[in-house]
């Protein structure tokens, strides 16, 4: 008798991932049609962008007053270049963290406030889906905000002194940030009833995680150099603790990530790593650079909210 | 089997039972009216079958399924209409059905097709590139309709779906619905408005305090809560002699003269309790009699009296 073969069935796959599907989310089209009939997208990008050029004209207009005589030096044109490069990517930062929310948290409470969320929520329509299609037309129409300021941080690339590094980084804070702002309203529209309730506590939030850190920042910076100055005797145990502390605080700030990101590039010509010695005046500690924890850490966020208003969305009314 | 099966459903809301152990069941191809007093529990009841709500006690099953454990099974089988249209201000009636099409998975070639058919059913084909913001109560009620009908559900719930509407949206509405209901979908619907539910449905509910207060046809109903037919006879003259004549007739029960009529006519209600055969003989002895008889009729579908007599206007 001939030996029966084995046959292995193939493990079950727990998550049926439809890509067809994603694609072909409607919420995404709906929210992008309403998006674009919308006259105020128009002036928000209008003014997203004039804000930006002034900025960048302000700054070439500063330099080159204060540098007069200078214009064809290398060195001069790079500290141009980086600077226009570093302005716009920070007020980049700075305006996605207030407009993505902005986008966002109403997304699920005003489907509540017209009585359509009923609606969707007896179709076929995941849950998931849902959620996913309100995120995705916010955080495409947040690209789309980074995209337009592409021909104006070009001007950066034409004078010089921007690497590839920064280049890359840069884009990954941009993207990052988009999702998590635009997930932070989400999240916030996914449980409570009303809009207004939503973006109130979606720009508390932002408040408290982007000014109150920056402001913690520079106390305990401030308070820290004078308490190790005049006191020699604190032990290197506590000195790293807080050099962990503080190094976590500022790499999961939008604004200090960047800041820092940039200082440590240019200072210790380092992408991944940081030696934190010149930095808080303690023990010298080596410790990844802010820009990969600030994207671990709000990826991280961004998916825990993500399932949390799925979750929300999904759950019946008891 | 049945469409819909309620076993003993109750849902509480802080500590007040908004519905309480209802159990009934709806068959296929019936028009089934949920009635009922503000509060009354009927939008919960519905919200509950719609897998919007999640019942506290009991098992609703619809086509089999149950809301409970199979939700999404029981969403592919019904059309839910809730009282309130819901409005997306900025698409056209074409865009606003394309949406829900998507939203049901239908596949994108078919959905153009399907979305003339439904706008020519609801009459709605000329306004197909009008913002939904535009258009009246009423046309919006229709446009709903053809919403709920997209998937083609074998199901449609329809929470008041003729509430604000002006008298002719009003009978707009009710054709539609029976037109709808030709095509043998289950309907259940709530509605404050009486006369169309007596008009429509094959079976009512009567809701009061959280509870199904009873269920049956119009006549069943009447037939329990009101002992005897009620007959109207409207004469010209001798109202005395008229009124001794029929207190003396077989089967009568009781004679009461209509007064508050500005008519010509003297009117009367009679309480009768025989067969058709009866009535026609009663008719036939006013006749014999010389009264110049200008009404005979029965009174039927006296939804309002069961209503007003199945409820006491206690609100959960």
């Amino acid at each position: 008798m001939e030996p029966q073969p084995i046959i292995v069935q193939p493990p079950k796959r727990k998550f049926n991932f439809n890509f067809e599907r994603i694609l072909d989310n409607p919420v995404i089209a709906k929210e992008l049609r309403g998006r674009m009939r919308d006259r105020r997208t128009f002036i928000l990008l209008t003014f997203y962008l004039s804000l930006i050029a002034a900025f960048v004209c302000m700054i070439y207009l500063f330099l080159g007053e204060s540098t007069s005589g200078l214009a064809f030096d290398p060195d001069y044109r790079q500290t141009l270049g980086k600077s226009i490069f570093g302005t716009v990517v920070l007020i980049e930062l700075l305006l996605i963290s207030f407009i993505g929310p902005g986008l966002t948290s109403g997304a699920l409470t005003s489907e509540r406030e017209h009585r359509t969320l009923d609606l969707l929520k007896t179709t076929l329509l995941t849950p998931g889906e849902l959620v996913f299609g309100k995120l995705s037309s916010a955080v495409i129409y947040l690209f789309l905000l980074i995209f337009t300021v592409l021909p104006i941080q070009s001007l950066a690339f034409i004078l010089g002194g921007v690497g590839l590094a920064e280049v890359v980084i840069s884009s990954l804070l941009l993207v990052v940030t988009s999702i998590f702002f635009a997930t932070l309203g989400i999240f916030f529209s996914s449980f409570l009833k009303r809009t207004l309730a939503a973006t109130v506590s979606s720009y508390g939030s932002i408040l408290l995680s982007v000014f109150a850190i920056i402001f913690f920042v520079f106390s305990m910076s401030f308070i820290t150099t004078v308490m190790f100055s005049n006191n020699p005797n604190i032990s290197k145990l506590n000195q790293d603790v807080f050099t962990i502390i503080m190094w976590l605080v500022v790499s999961t700030n939008p604004i200090l990530a960047p800041i820092f990101t940039e200082v440590i590039l240019i200072e210790d010509q380092s992408i991944f790593i940081s030696n934190t010695t010149s930095l808080f005046g303690t023990s010298g500690m080596y410790l990844l650079s802010p820009w990969i924890i600030y994207i671990f850490t709000y990826t991280v966020l961004s998916l825990i909210m993500l399932l949390a208003s799925i979750w929300f969305v999904k759950r019946p009314e008891r | 089997m049945s469409s819909i099966e309620f076993q003993n459903v109750s849902k509480t809301f802080a500590r007040r039972k908004a519905v309480d152990s209802v159990t009934f069941k709806i068959e296929s191809g019936e028009i089934f009216g949920l009635v009922g007093p503000n509060g009354a529990g009927k939008t919960t009841t519905m919200r509950m079958l719609v897998t919007l709500l999640q019942p506290d006690q009991g098992e609703i099953f619809v086509g089999g399924h149950s809301v409970i454990k199979t939700p999404h099974e029981v969403r592919r089988l019904i059309g839910f209409m809730p009282d309130s249209f819901g409005v997306y201000d900025d698409m056209t009636v074409n865009e606003y059905l394309e949406f829900f099409a998507a939203c049901y998975r239908i596949p994108k070639p078919q959905r153009a097709g399907l979305i003339k058919d439904l706008l020519e059913l609801v009459d709605l084909s000329h306004r197909h590139n009008d913002m939904v913001d535009t258009l009246s109560t009423g046309l919006k009620q229709r446009l709903g309709l053809a919403r709920v009908l997209i998937h083609d559900p074998s199901i449609l719930i329809l929470d008041e779906p003729a509430s604000g509407l002006d008298p002719r949206a009003r009978v707009e509405i009710r054709e539609l619905l029976l037109e709808v209901a030709r095509l043998g979908k289950t309907i259940l619907f709530s509605s404050h408005i009486l006369a169309d539910v007596a008009e429509l449905c094959t079976r009512v509910g009567i809701m009061e305090n959280g509870k199904l207060a009873t269920v049956g046809s119009l006549s069943q109903l009447s037939q329990k809560l009101i002992p005897h037919r009620q007959i109207k006879v409207a004469i010209l003259d001798k109202a005395e002699e008229a009124q001794a004549f029929l207190s003396m007739q077989q089967n009568v029960a009781a004679v009461r003269l209509q007064t508050g009529n500005n008519s010509s006519r003297i009117h009367f209600e009679l309480d009768f309790n025989g067969e058709d055969n009866d009535l026609h003989e009663l008719l036939n002895r006013l006749l014999e009699n010389k009264f110049s008889v200008v009404h005979f009729s029965e009174e039927t579908q006296k939804l309002e009296e069961v209503f007003m007599r199945t409820t006491k206007g206690i609100i959960s």
